[in-house]
């Protein structure tokens, strides 16, 4: 067997924990029933990954099977690596009636002529996303499959996430995009995690929002019984209040997890108990990187315990409302963020 | 040149003795001010880290101290302990001590545990040596280094021994009053950091305290203390660069918040000397004659208090509310679980006078 073919296919072995690869194996359907029957899913990884080699031979499967393999594994487990988000920008006249199967022709016909030898697959996943997966080559080399790409593309959207692109193939994929998509140019959402569900689900708005309203709660009763008269809560109205704003910041119920906010602030230093910084004419450089488990969570429990003064500053409330963990802060406003442009014909 | 003599420092007070059947230490917190002499207790809160000490000026520590010693202190992450005085530890037994020290972790080692078919698998062989030059007053003791070699479990015969565990023990700039008062067969080494594997490290604090009648116990770097070496350190900008001024919070909230705050190096000392400018015209209209190298605790809170309110500014949140966890800079960081590590022998001095000071306030008395 193909020595490149065998270190794709232990690799990707080692990946995918036991009980997944059961499920992914099944979802694969190129195993035989015998076959499938004489996998024994709870022996050590090893033991297994020489079964499957043996099974790769009887079977002849090519790269090309073991890619598909290894697609159906991360569209069924996209939170893991690091994804960036991007959105297209600038559209043409005829951006919204790109359908899936011109989509595909186009992108696959523009990368090929961009990169001489790659290896594109294109899958479209049951949420009207289409999932990517692009193994780069060179003119002198054959396309790297231990290394591919992956590009979730929601059609309709103007937003793309992206999963290991190195800074030389950023330009290639983005003519490839732009044109496939009728759009002018693509740029960079400043948008970033682990988790590929959170960031979409933030982008794309799908959490529970709050939005201002007169009534936060519902009307009370006139006749109230209250168990005990003689307790009042002193902060009561004013904690309600902090939760209100918070959850109008950052939503309601679970939210997308992110995991880091990061802003680089080149403002200047204002503060009247310090007479010569505030007259600095340069700006006060500095970095601040939030982290958490579940950053939106966390800096709504900030706003709602009131740990961070209520109305929540803009700053933070940009993370959801602006779709992007990345800010360059100056005294005139947040910085531009980079673009790509199509080229003018 | 070094100079080879090593002594245990004398006492030149003779301390009253109370109680004839035992000697016994006066305590720390009585020798930190006049009125303990007068008979008042002071509260627990007079017992306190100095509220203003010496910023001194960089010391070529590599002139008086070995530099391969020295590079063995530096650059690890070390775990940080207080040490109560040590009963008759003498400079020039270290031989002794190191041939004990390795017996005891052999003996520890083979007791109790599943018998070793082919006999000791990893032999131990334990240096102790003192780091000469580092203490600057008589009253400070040598600083003590103590190594721990030996072979990997599966080595081969001609495998040389490896470094596994190092420790020191030292004292730098402690408080002379205190030094002074311990009766003459005490050796105060207060602060003890550690590198290595912890069932070795309680091996050698095990021996000490039976050794030396002394007792061990978690150092924490207080939140005024990592504020003092933020102020400390960016002070040495101008000197040696600090490449970054790094300092992480973490806000009580769920799930917890971690804050990364890190601010260039020139714009922190640029704000440092204004608080310092502004705080010694305070003092020339109150008439006060100052030394510029004497740093006080009201301009570290002042640089401390300009870092969060220009954080609050922009997002409103009060750093105050979290607890300030690690502080970095290219000198060095420290973090608030007691982990330190010294990256520039330079400000070794200050950062080790103020971890000493910590250490004897902490220590129980």
């Amino acid at each position: 067997m193909d020595a490149s073919l065998k270190s794709l296919l232990q690799r990707l072995i080692r990946r995918i924990p036991s009980q997944t690869l059961k499920i992914t194996l099944d979802k694969w359907g190129r195993l035989t029933t015998a076959q499938q029957q004489s996998m024994d899913f709870t022996q050590p990884k090893r033991v297994l990954t020489e079964k499957l080699l043996g099974i790769c031979e009887e079977n002849e499967w090519t790269v090309k099977h073991i890619t598909e393999l290894e697609m159906i594994f991360i569209m069924d487990n996209p939170n893991q690596g690091m994804w960036n988000a991007f959105q297209l920008v600038d559209p043409e006249y005829d951006s919204q009636s790109v359908e899936l199967m011109q989509f595909k022709e186009q992108f696959k016909c523009h990368l090929s002529e961009l990169v001489k030898h790659v290896s594109v697959k294109m899958k479209k996943h049951t949420d009207e996303a289409v999932w990517i997966r692009i193994a780069w080559g060179d003119g002198f080399s054959r396309p790297n499959h231990l290394k591919p790409t992956y590009i979730v593309h929601q059609l309709q959207t103007p937003y793309v996430f992206v999963t290991s692109l190195t800074s030389k193939q950023k330009p290639l994929l983005s003519q490839a995009l732009i044109l496939a998509t009728r759009y002018q140019a693509i740029k960079d959402a400043n948008l970033n995690g682990r988790k590929l569900t959170a960031i979409r689900d933030l982008l794309m708005r799908q959490y529970q929002q709050v939005f201002p309203t007169k009534y936060a709660s519902p009307l009370t009763e006139k006749n109230q019984t209250v168990s005990n008269t003689c307790i009042e809560r002193e902060q009561a109205e004013t904690a309600a209040n902090r939760h209100q704003m918070a959850c109008e910041a950052f939503g309601d119920g679970m939210l997308p997890q992110l995991q880091s906010a990061v802003y680089k602030l080149e403002t200047k230093f204002k503060d009247h108990a310090n007479k010569t910084m505030t007259e600095r004419e340069e700006p006060f450089r500095c970095v601040v990187k939030f982290a958490s488990t579940n950053l939106l969570e966390s800096l709504r429990h900030c706003a709602s315990s009131g740990i961070a003064s209520t109305p929540v500053t803009p700053l933070l409330s940009s993370i959801p409302l602006k779709g992007k963990n990345y800010f360059v802060i100056t005294d005139n406003g947040p910085g531009p963020s980079s673009r790509m442009h199509q080229p003018q014909s | 040149m070094i100079s080879s003599v090593t002594r245990t420092p004398l006492n030149s007070v003779v301390v009253q003795r109370r109680s004839k059947s035992k000697s016994y230490r006066q305590s720390y917190r009585s020798c930190l001010g006049a009125a303990s002499r007068l008979g008042f207790t002071p509260a627990l809160t007079g017992r306190r880290l100095n509220t203003s000490r010496r910023a001194t000026k960089s010391h070529d520590i590599t002139r008086k101290v070995n530099p391969e010693q020295l590079a063995l202190l530096m650059k690890t992450e070390l775990q940080l302990s207080y040490v109560t005085p040590l009963y008759q530890f003498r400079h020039t037994q270290l031989k002794s001590y190191a041939r004990q020290l390795s017996a005891f972790i052999v003996a520890e080692k083979q007791q109790g545990l599943a018998v070793e078919v082919e006999g000791p698998q990893s032999s131990f062989r334990v240096s102790f040596s003192v780091v000469q030059g580092m203490v600057e007053t008589d009253d400070d003791a040598e600083t003590v280094f103590i190594q721990i070699h030996s072979k990997p479990l599966f080595a081969r015969k001609d495998e040389p021994q490896r470094s596994v565990w190092i420790g020191w023990l030292t004292c730098i700039n402690g408080n002379p009053d205190y030094l002074r008062s311990l009766p003459k067969d005490f050796i105060c080494l207060p602060l003890f950091g550690s590198n290595g594997a912890e069932h070795l490290t309680s091996l050698v604090k095990s021996w000490f305290q039976q050794t030396f009648d002394c007792c061990f116990g978690p150092l924490e770097i207080s939140d005024t203390s990592l504020q003092w070496l933020v102020a400390l350190w960016t002070n040495c900008h101008m000197e040696s660069n600090i490449q970054h001024l790094k300092m992480i919070w973490t806000l009580p909230v769920v799930p917890p918040l971690q804050v990364t705050y890190t601010v260039n190096p020139q714009d922190a000392w640029e704000l440092w000397s204004s608080v310092r400018k502004d705080q010694q015209e305070e003092n020339n209209r109150g008439e006060e004659v100052k030394d510029e190298n004497i740093v006080d605790i009201e301009e570290v809170m002042r640089f401390t208090q300009g870092l969060k309110s220009h954080f609050y500014r922009h997002f409103r949140l009060n750093l105050s509310a979290g607890s300030l966890n690690q502080v970095s800079t290219a000198l060095g960081s420290a973090k608030c679980s007691g982990r330190i590590k010294i990256t520039n022998s330079k400000y070794m001095i200050t950062t080790l006078t103020l971890l000493t000071e910590c250490a004897l306030l902490k220590m129980p008395t």
